[in-house]
């Protein structure tokens, strides 16, 4: 899917991650770094349960290729499962619409940037994102995350890390054609009895409750909290209103409470 | 073997990464603010209701609550500014304007807030004759009803809104029954500004009869605060797992529920039949108790709310599919 995204209008732009394809090799994760000059996460042991030595996403991991041991049962036999995790992208983003500096921005690609120069480190992104991407990186008290490599799509060059997956199990493209993909291989995967293969990014899976999607979507093979992602998770500020809606209205009572506790001696005094 | 429901799979499972979702980085410098914010602006109601309707026996209590307001705002923009990774762009937070995000509505408040405030307290101190006679401060000219009209809703605006600004997260204790945080932000804020309005008085010898309207809303917002706190503990499930059990448990029910709302409850009732030496004691003992209660209400839930955000059975209790869904294997 070589183009040139240069131009103004590219549409939605995003990935397609197959979990059924990862190997683990982590090439995602060490392209990333290096294109984005990333440090390292400590030294490169393996942490002490699994063939996973970044753990999580973070300030200075945007892609993280977890690893993960299903235990087995009657329905399955024990497996590895293997996935790079990364920014989903959200069609309507909770990092975004908690940001109180308009640091984080959506881009003419529909990927969801944060500018470097703007953001104050006010962490607020980081519980409203739904699906525990950005952190707070404690050395240069900002937020990151994935980028979707807006330097390179501006240049017209793939995301690093879909650019050195071997197995093709990062694809990066058009939402609506990855969706069309992911849907097929969904399909095709349940034909040859992955009965819980799904797509992970619609607005009926994960991008749920006022998400309205992802552009960053997966293929996953068994339930979505394997994965450690939430099934239907909610978009965050669809509380606001409704909050501060109840908040006005308590205040309202408590404010005629005080206005007859402070009446009554008004009148007495009268 | 049976088939084991999807909670134990993850629970049996090695899960080598973090949660799923991120906790925040607040810490005391929060807290703090949240404390200190809400009295200053309880306090700003109370100055204004006591002001509007109160009349001249209440312009005592305006008058305290003004300079209370004021005190207690003073800390807050420098204990934000602390708590910013790159606290030399505070200034960011005014960049825009975001009615979704409540924590540029509570930016946007707290300069609003702190400008009435500062006025209200120029006014209170010249009619106080501090100020030496200038320009601003001659006479108590148009802004001094303006501060009580604009203070009430702004006051109401600064000790709610940090409510609202956890109940917008994802993260399971803050969102769970979240559209109650800020009507309890609110009473406990209220409670703890009149506490601290009462308490001022006493240590500085002013409090007299004219001081019952403002006991009397004193009362009025911690039974609140009681019903609330009931209401929004009662049906937390899986979310409030952290205030359940272990040692925040303890401070929810001997800081928050005991020395924050029964003590002064219990002393308040007991306190008419005191005498009159006792009863200024027992006054002190129940207002420093409410200021305690307070604090420690914000503390358990900032710290709780980390503690939950790192309970993956918490969140994906929250964001599980309706159970037919998940049937049909979807
Ligand atoms: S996944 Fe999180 S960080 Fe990424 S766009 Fe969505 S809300 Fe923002
Ligand atoms: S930490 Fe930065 S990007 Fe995140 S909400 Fe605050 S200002 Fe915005």
């Amino acid at each position: 899917m070589t183009r040139s995204f240069g131009h103004e209008h590219p549409g939605a732009m995003g990935f397609l991650t197959d979990a059924t394809l990862c190997i683990g090799c982590k090439a995602c994760e060490v392209a990333c770094k290096q294109w984005n000059e990333l440090p390292a996460d400590g030294d490169a042991a393996l942490s002490a349960r699994s063939y996973d030595n970044t753990g999580d996403l973070g300030a200075t991991t945007w892609r993280h290729v977890a690893f993960i041991e299903r235990v087995a049962t009657d329905e399955a036999p024990f497996a590895w499962l293997m996935l790079s995790d990364v920014c989903k992208h959200c069609v309507h983003a909770g990092c975004m619409e908690a940001c109180p500096t308009g640091a984080i921005v959506r881009t003419e690609f529909d990927s969801i940037f944060i500018q470097p120069d703007i953001c104050n480190g006010c962490g607020y992104c980081v519980p409203a994102c739904p699906f525990g991407v950005p952190q707070l990186d404690q050395d240069d008290g900002r937020v990151h995350k994935c980028t979707l490599c807006y330097d390179r799509l501006r240049g017209g060059l793939q995301p690093a890390c879909a650019t050195a997956c071997p197995t093709d199990s990062i694809l990066f493209g058009p939402v609506t054609e990855l969706r069309s993909i992911g849907r097929s291989r969904v399909e095709s995967l349940k034909e040859r009895g992955v009965q819980k293969a799904s797509l992970y990014g619609d607005t009926s899976l994960g991008g749920t409750n006022g998400i309205g999607g992802l552009n960053a979507m997966f293929v996953l093979n068994d339930e979505p909290e394997l994965f450690n992602l939430p099934a239907a998770p909610s978009l965050p500020q669809r509380t606001t209103g409704p909050a501060f809606l109840a908040t006005l209205l308590s205040g309202a009572c408590f404010a005629l409470l005080g206005a007859a506790a402070f009446r009554a001696t008004k009148r007495g005094e009268d | 073997m049976p088939k084991k429901p999807l909670d134990d799979r993850i629970r049996d499972s090695p899960r080598p990464h973090a949660p799923p979702i991120h906790r925040s980085h607040w810490g005391w410098l929060v807290v703090a603010y949240f404390f200190l914010g809400g009295i200053a602006g309880g306090a700003q109601v109370i100055a204004a209701l006591a002001a509007l309707v109160g009349g001249k026996k209440s312009a005592g209590v305006a008058r305290l609550a003004r300079y209370v307001s004021f005190a207690a705002f003073l800390p807050c923009p420098p204990l934000l500014i602390l708590d910013l990774g790159r606290p030399e762009r505070f200034l960011h937070m005014l960049r825009v304007v975001k009615l979704r995000s409540p924590m540029s509505v509570g930016s946007w408040t707290l300069v609003a807030f702190g400008g009435v405030a500062a006025l209200a307290t120029l006014d209170q101190a010249a009619a106080d004759h501090i100020l030496p006679r200038g320009m601003l401060t001659r006479r108590r000219g148009w802004w001094s009803p303006l501060t009580a009209v604009t203070g009430l809703p702004l006051g109401l605006g600064l000790a709610g809104y940090t409510g609202v600004l956890l109940a917008a997260t994802a993260v399971p204790l803050w969102t769970k029954r979240g559209l109650l945080l800020g009507p309890l932000f609110l009473a406990s804020a209220l409670s703890t500004a009149a506490a601290a309005i009462d308490a001022t008085a006493i240590a500085t010898g002013q409090r007299h009869r004219g001081w019952a309207p403002l006991r009397r809303f004193e009362r009025l917002t911690l039974l609140a605060e009681t019903l609330l706190m009931a209401a929004w503990l009662g049906r937390l499930g899986r979310a409030g797992l952290p205030l359940a059990s272990g040692p925040l448990a303890l401070w929810v029910h001997h800081g928050v529920a005991g020395l924050g709302l029964a003590v002064p409850a219990v002393l308040g009732a007991l306190a008419p039949h005191l005498p009159p030496k006792l009863r200024i004691t027992a006054s002190a003992v129940a207002l420093s108790s409410t200021l305690f209660g307070g604090f420690v209400l914000r503390w358990v839930l900032v710290v709780g709310g980390n503690r939950s955000a790192d309970d993956a059975g918490a969140t994906f209790e929250m964001t599980a599919r309706p159970s037919t869904e998940r049937k049909q294997g979807n």
